[in-house]
């Protein structure tokens, strides 16, 4: 989130889509109430089915799965075209105002894609998406890798053109309002099946808080998995940003653009690399093209590109302090400024390890075994069948986990018959590890915050916590690596300073997160002083000679000399604004908005005077609020500092240069790859075109003439994910798995409420009961009649219902595809195709 | 608030005066339920399964989210809910959480002929004493909102107690406590009141809900739980809430004037028959008994 | 017509068989703890009653079961008596005559049969009472059974079980006091079965004149 659950409570607007948060979400929902009811604010619910959340919601659009793309570009239509725009804010916060290169092309104009595309490799060539502008004199690094890879990308020009009367036909607004102006209400009709009329409702009460252009209101967009499963999410969510840039929602209290994490901690595991492509704080990877530390820091550390008279802080400049300080909390005295860090000891990215390459991996016997922790791999798919296959051919398989679950026992998975069964070779060891209450620790919630708890009980029986499990794993991986291994020093130089080595404290990891100064340090402009080993304050104290260690330099300033951050319980918020400083602690720096130096006009005045969240003061000079400006303290506003400080522009991106994305600068809308029509907008070229299916016999993608039904997966607040099936008090609440479908759909198939149907893609088939609703109801997609079905996730085959046999031991991810989203590698759970029929 | 909130103002089946009755300055209780926030999370439902300990029982799957067709006797809130389709075309999802009123006139303390079975404390709230609970299921029939459900296995009436534990001890009940979204709210008949008055001049002022408006029916001389309704002219659409409950007109009849007519009935047949021995006596007297044993007229 | 085999050898009438005297006195005693138990739930005045017989939860248990014995005692009866418990003409004249029976004016009366007419009345009383109160009952034992939208059952049940409760309250207080305190002889006839022909002459003349062949009343 840019902002915070509390935060919701500022808002005016909200529009709820991709997300259903009074189910997933209902605690944190409290704070949209609360909007509600103090504030008397709207909510827009657009989702495929009317849910828990549209209950509560002020209107309500049924829109089909996928399409989100077409609606938010009908939205940014209907607010250029009504001038319901930040006009202000657009010019100066944004990068509307840039002028892009002239051999830049929209889609309209060639054929479905940007210019760049290169149909063979499925990838663009992205060096024309870029500002026009003075370059700067050095380009960009010479030694191309393999001959293969696409040629590097030139850099973004270090003086930008621009014109802020925004009438430059080449500028990004008018680009922008060019690309959308084919989204018109009609053409989102046909698209998402939403009358043209009740979007053109939604368009206007959403728009409606820049009524006149008044700058006091604001809209926030609230989204879940509902956006980012897409093999486009990413752009969606873009769309997103840009439609709040447009409205200029981003940087202010009750805006932004909030994404709603499935989990309690799943923010905390982004934060901590759980992605392959980054390391702690979203640092990127190196891959094996990075010959040195500095090259590595070279392609990495972005250069500041802006119009000539502005000014950019481009925070990403402190790029090596951070990585510099993250190898010396890795390697300690080992990393050196002569050994480039112990650069060489970092594994470099070779490849696409993204969560359906490793189960293609696995299933294609690259990988030979997994260690699976804190997740039901099988269960969670796509296309559970395959990751079972996969599973057959492993060597070894580890679970930890508080239940036996369907990966522990994919040998078990029905369909495997008991001679099959007897050809399985692989090993599974099955760790019984501690369960969330048993163990202390932080979250990371939605809002950034990250919250410490205390263990409640001890683990029960032989259960360990999972870091002894995982450090003694290492320990004895050590030793080994002691005896003969082939390059040990990454392994036998980490650093393991932990009191108890076979089971870290997790306050320990948390204080070597923060960071430590390494010799004594001096603040040139205060004096302030740290004195060798003692914890540092925040990032800003970050060196890159080697002076300072951080584990992840946005954690720096959770765990202090004052102490464990996190585990502040101050509940006062004093300017009653939801802030609550004193409550947890949140990254980056305690502050609690992003980007909230744009809740000010130019001048540094609170665009709405009751909801202060920042300013600045004239008296002192500084940026001084509510909140911890997310600005440079002392940057006065006439220097014309652009907000969005982690952006080399400065600016926020309504088109995004260069390499940010690989499918677009501007979002397009594209069919999901199991699509029931042809792309409208243009027909030659209806899904992604940088997306591809994998290749082994286990990916099968179906057409709408097999599968003619859109289906969805969807959580509900009754369950958690894969475990609650476990728990009797959940499972009296929802006993069995179900299929959520329309009246209508269910009257033309003779189908009533509580029998049992099929539904079957390409990959498999799910058995359950029907529940049949006026929530969904059919729908006109491009002229076509088309029905929507939705089905909960929760099952398996082991559980209470499941081992009583209540249930016909299925998991819904038997149906899904292992289609991926190109930025995020989030595969394509939502909109895919099925047919269903009488079970 | 006290241990004294369980002072006893209205006690069934007794006879005498009740000892808490007139002896309380304390202000009722009561519960406000606003449906229009409700997103039937059912953390309540959870919250009162917990706290009370209740067992866990069977469900099947019956085309709904709602847990169970009705409250149970170990099930004692449930949230119902219902697709109803507005005359626009348009779809609203009501959902009522639905528990025991803790009517100001109890219909089931009322019916209930066991003393001490089912009580009223002087805040208000109604609670069953099982110790007490003869089984006989009368305040089943007394309920006007089907609430009391009888334990098969031990004859006994349970239903929502509004958390009178927590309460005497100064806390709200564990479905206020749970309540993620404040839905729910718990204080004073007269704060819950103006809440919820409040929130439907909100609804009807600032939303599309021109019918909106505060549950709380003078039938059973007003509740300890009211509701804000999106349309308070339409209780029935949320579950089948009576739009103007009543403790059944049988059982009134039967409690009031049939057993004063039946006490005064019996108690002047008896005085009427031993009037009638003193005035006419037996119909033979001893000197002319009519049959001694053997006799042989 | 005579009867005189009903008079036994030494002199007296039998009145009521074996199985039949059983068969009332198993209704007696259903009753009386029907009643009992009954009015413990009626009134809180006599909830001690309840506690008397081993608590609330005893009597809420026991009284449906007792209701059931006493239903087919009541049945029984149906079964030996209502032939003999049809309104007659001279029953009419019987009610017209009332006043000299509650007077004891026995002499005054119309000749009463086996039954006269306020012991038929007391006969179908309690059987229409019995039914109802069968009727009544089993909705009051099981109400949770009984669905939401038929509630109205219900209500109806908790007024008539109590109405007809009261109606043979009447009839038997009526029915005790004839027979202990009023009629000497009435009381041993459903005990030993038999009655003196004196007794038979005096209160069911009818009943008399036709067992013996003789005219109970020299006076007519």
């Amino acid at each position: 989130m840019t902002n915070g659950w509390v935060d919701m409570k500022n808002t005016d607007m909200m529009l709820i889509m991709g997300g259903n948060p009074a189910e997933n979400h209902p605690c944190g929902f409290k704070w949209a109430i609360e909007a509600k009811r103090t504030r008397s604010a709207k909510m827009i619910s657009v989702d495929p089915r009317f849910t828990r959340t549209s209950a509560v919601a002020d209107l309500f659009c049924q829109i089909r799965a996928g399409t989100d793309i077409a609606f938010l570009g009908g939205v940014i239509k209907y607010a250029i075209e009504n001038n319901r725009i930040a006009k202000d804010y657009l010019i100066h916060f944004t990068n509307a105002a840039f002028v892009v290169e002239g051999d830049f092309k929209l889609p309209a104009d060639t054929d479905g894609v940007f210019s760049g595309f290169d149909a063979e490799r499925h990838s663009y060539n992205r060096a024309s998406w870029n500002y026009s502008g003075g370059k700067p004199a050095q380009t960009a690094s010479t030694a191309a890798g393999q001959s293969a890879a696409p040629p590097p990308l030139p850099p973004l020009p270090e003086k930008v053109d621009y014109d802020l009367t925004l009438e430059n036909p080449n500028c990004v607004f008018q680009l922008l309002k060019k690309h959308y102006s084919r989204y018109t209400p009609e053409m989102v009709e046909r698209i998402t099946g939403i009358p043209k009329e009740e979007f053109q409702k939604a368009a206007e009460l959403y728009t409606s808080i820049r009524k006149d252009g008044d700058m006091k209101k604001a809209g926030t967009i609230i989204y879940a998995v509902g956006w980012t499963q897409h093999s486009f999410g990413t752009q969606i969510i873009r769309t997103a940003a840009m439609l709040q840039l447009l409205l200029g929602n981003v940087g202010r209290a009750g805006g932004g653009v909030n994404a709603l994490r499935g989990h309690s901690n799943i923010q905390g595991a982004t934060d901590m690399a759980g992605l392959f492509d980054s390391l702690p704080g979203y640092l990127k990877v190196p891959t094996p093209a990075d010959s040195s530390f500095d090259a590595w820091m070279k392609r990495t550390t972005p250069t500041t590109s802006k119009p000539a008279p502005w000014n950019s802080w481009n925070y990403y400049s402190n790029t090596p302090k951070f990585t510099v300080s993250f190898l010396k909390t890795m390697y300690g005295d080992a990393a050196t400024k002569q050994n480039g860090w112990a650069y060489d000891y970092l594994p470099k990215v070779d490849r696409d390890y993204s969560w359906t390459h490793l189960w293609d991996n696995m299933y294609n016997g690259l990988i030979k075994g997994m260690f699976a922790f804190g997740m039901n791999g099988v269960a969670i798919g796509p296309d559970s069948k395959k990751n079972i296959d996969a599973l057959k051919k492993a060597e070894f398989l580890v679970v930890g986990e508080i239940y036996p679950d369907e990966t522990s026992e994919f040998w078990r998975s029905p369909g495997i018959s008991q001679d099959e069964m007897k050809q399985i070779k692989t090993t599974v060891y099955r760790l019984p590890c501690a369960g969330f209450a048993e163990k202390d620790g932080s979250f990371t919630n939605s809002a950034r915050w990250l919250l410490w708890k205390n263990a409640a009980v001890p683990t029960p029986g032989e259960c360990r916590l999972d870091q002894a499990i995982v450090a003694q794993i290492f320990l004895k991986v050590r030793e080994l690596y002691k005896k003969d291994g082939k390059f040990p020093d990454p392994i036998l130089k980490l650093t393991w300073g932990y009191t108890d080595p076979k089971s870290p404290s997790l306050a320990e990891v948390l204080k070597e997160l923060n960071g430590k100064a390494l010799a004594d340090l001096e603040d040139p402009a205060t004096k302030a002083q740290i004195k060798a080993g003692q914890q540092l304050p925040g990032f800003a104290w970050l060196k890159d000679d080697g002076t300072t260690a951080c584990g992840n330099w946005i954690y720096s300033g959770s765990f202090t000399e004052a102490g464990n951050q996190t585990a502040r319980r101050d509940p006062s918020d004093p300017s009653n604004m939801g802030v609550h400083p004193g409550w947890g602690w949140s990254w980056p720096a305690n502050r609690r908005v992003l980007y909230n130096r744009a809740s000010c006009d130019v001048d540094g005045k609170p665009w709405d005077a009751t909801r202060r969240q920042i300013w600045w003061n004239e008296g002192t000079e500084k940026w001084v609020g509510n909140d911890v400006p997310d600005f440079k303290a002392d940057s006065h506003p006439k220097d014309h500092m652009g907000p969005f400080i982690m952006n080399a522009e400065g600016v926020g991106r309504i088109f995004a240069p260069l390499g940010a994305f690989a499918d677009g600068p501007f979002p397009e809308y594209y069919e999901p790859f199991e699509s029931p029509i042809q792309n409208p907008l243009h027909p030659e070229r209806t899904n992604n075109p940088v997306v591809t299916g994998l290749k082994s016999a286990d990916d099968k993608y179906g057409t709408v003439k097999d599968y003619p039904v859109v289906c969805t997966t969807f959580r509900l607040t009754e369950h958690y994910h894969y475990w609650t099936k476990n728990n009797p008090m959940n499972v009296q609440l929802v006993p069995e798995p179900f299929i959520e479908m329309g009246a209508e759909m269910a009257n033309e198939m003779g189908i009533r409420g509580g029998e049992k149907v099929k539904v079957s893609s390409a990959r498999g088939e799910y058995i359950a009961k029907a529940m049949v609703t006026k929530r969904i109801k059919a729908m006109m997609i491009d002229g076509k009649k088309t029905y929507q079905i939705g089905i909960p996730f929760h099952w398996g085959y082991r559980g209470i219902a499941e081992d009583e046999g209540k249930t016909e031991r299925m998991m819904v991810n038997l149906l899904t595809p292992t289609i991926v989203d190109p930025n995020a590698h989030t595969p394509e759970f939502k909109g895919f195709l099925v047919k269903v029929e009488k079970a | 608030m006290s241990q004294a909130t369980l002072r006893v103002q209205k006690m069934s089946g007794h006879a005498g005066s009740v000892p808490g009755d007139d002896a309380q300055r304390e202000f009722t209780v009561c519960k406000l339920i606003d449906t229009t926030t409700c997103i039937g999370c059912k953390a309540c439902e959870v919250a009162c399964m917990e706290w009370n300990d209740l067992p866990f029982g069977e469900t099947v799957f019956d085309n709904t989210y709602q847990t169970m067709p009705e409250t149970r006797w170990n099930y004692w809130n449930l949230i119902l809910f219902n697709e109803h389709e507005k005359e626009d075309g348009s779809l609203m999802w009501l959902m009522r959480k639905n528990q025991c009123m803790h009517c100001a006139e109890p219909g089931c303390l009322a019916a209930c002929p066991a003393d001490g079975a089912i009580v009223q404390y002087t805040n208000g709230i109604v609670d069953f004493q099982q110790a007490n609970c003869i089984g006989c299921g009368y305040c089943i029939t007394g309920c006007p909102f089907d609430i009391p459900k009888m334990n098969p296995k031990t004859n006994r009436v349970f239903k929502c107690t509004l958390c009178a534990d927590r309460v005497s001890e100064g806390l709200e009940p564990a479905c206020i406590k749970s309540c993620p979204t404040g839905c729910l709210h718990f204080g004073s008949k007269e704060d819950m009141k103006d809440l919820a008055e409040k929130r439907a001049k909100q609804l009807r002022d600032d939303y599309n809900f021109p019918q909106a408006g505060v549950y709380d029916p003078a039938g059973v001389g007003g509740t300890g739980v009211v509701y804000v309704l999106h349309d308070a002219t339409r209780p029935e659409l949320y579950g089948g809430l009576p739009s103007n409950p009543s403790i059944p007109w049988s059982v009134k009849l039967w409690k009031g004037p049939l057993k004063w007519l039946g006490n005064v009935a019996m108690v002047g047949g008896l005085i009427g028959l031993f009037v009638h021995y003193l005035r006419f006596g037996p119909k033979s007297r001893e000197d002319e008994d009519i049959h001694p044993r053997g006799e042989n007229p | 017509m005579n009867h005189s085999d009903q008079i036994l050898s030494h002199g007296r009438i039998l009145r009521y068989e074996f199985h039949e005297r059983l068969t009332h006195w198993i209704a007696a005693g259903s009753y009386i703890y029907l009643m009992l138990t009954g009015l413990a739930f009626y009134s809180p005045w006599c909830f001690w009653i309840a506690a008397l017989l081993g608590g609330g939860q005893v009597s809420r248990m026991l009284h449906p079961w007792a209701g059931l014995i006493f239903t087919g005692a009541i049945l029984k009866m149906f079964s030996m008596w209502s032939a003999q418990m049809y309104p007659t003409g001279a029953d009419k004249a019987w009610w017209d005559s009332i006043g000299h029976y509650i007077r004891n004016e026995d002499d005054q009366m119309p000749a009463a049969g086996r039954y006269n007419a306020g012991q038929k009345l007391l006969f179908w009383g309690f059987i229409i009472c019995g039914v109802l109160l069968l009727l009544s009952g089993a909705i009051l034992w099981f109400p949770e059974y009984v669905p939401w939208n038929l509630r109205f059952l219900r209500y109806l049940a908790v007024l008539i079980h109590p109405s007809a409760a009261l109606l043979t309250i009447g009839l038997f207080l009526i029915h005790i006091y004839m027979s202990v305190f009023a009629e000497r002889g009435a009381f041993g006839s459903i005990i030993r079965g038999d009655v003196s022909l004196a007794f038979a002459k005096r209160y069911h003349p009818g009943w008399y004149e036709e067992i013996t062949g003789q005219p109970a009343s020299p006076k007519k």
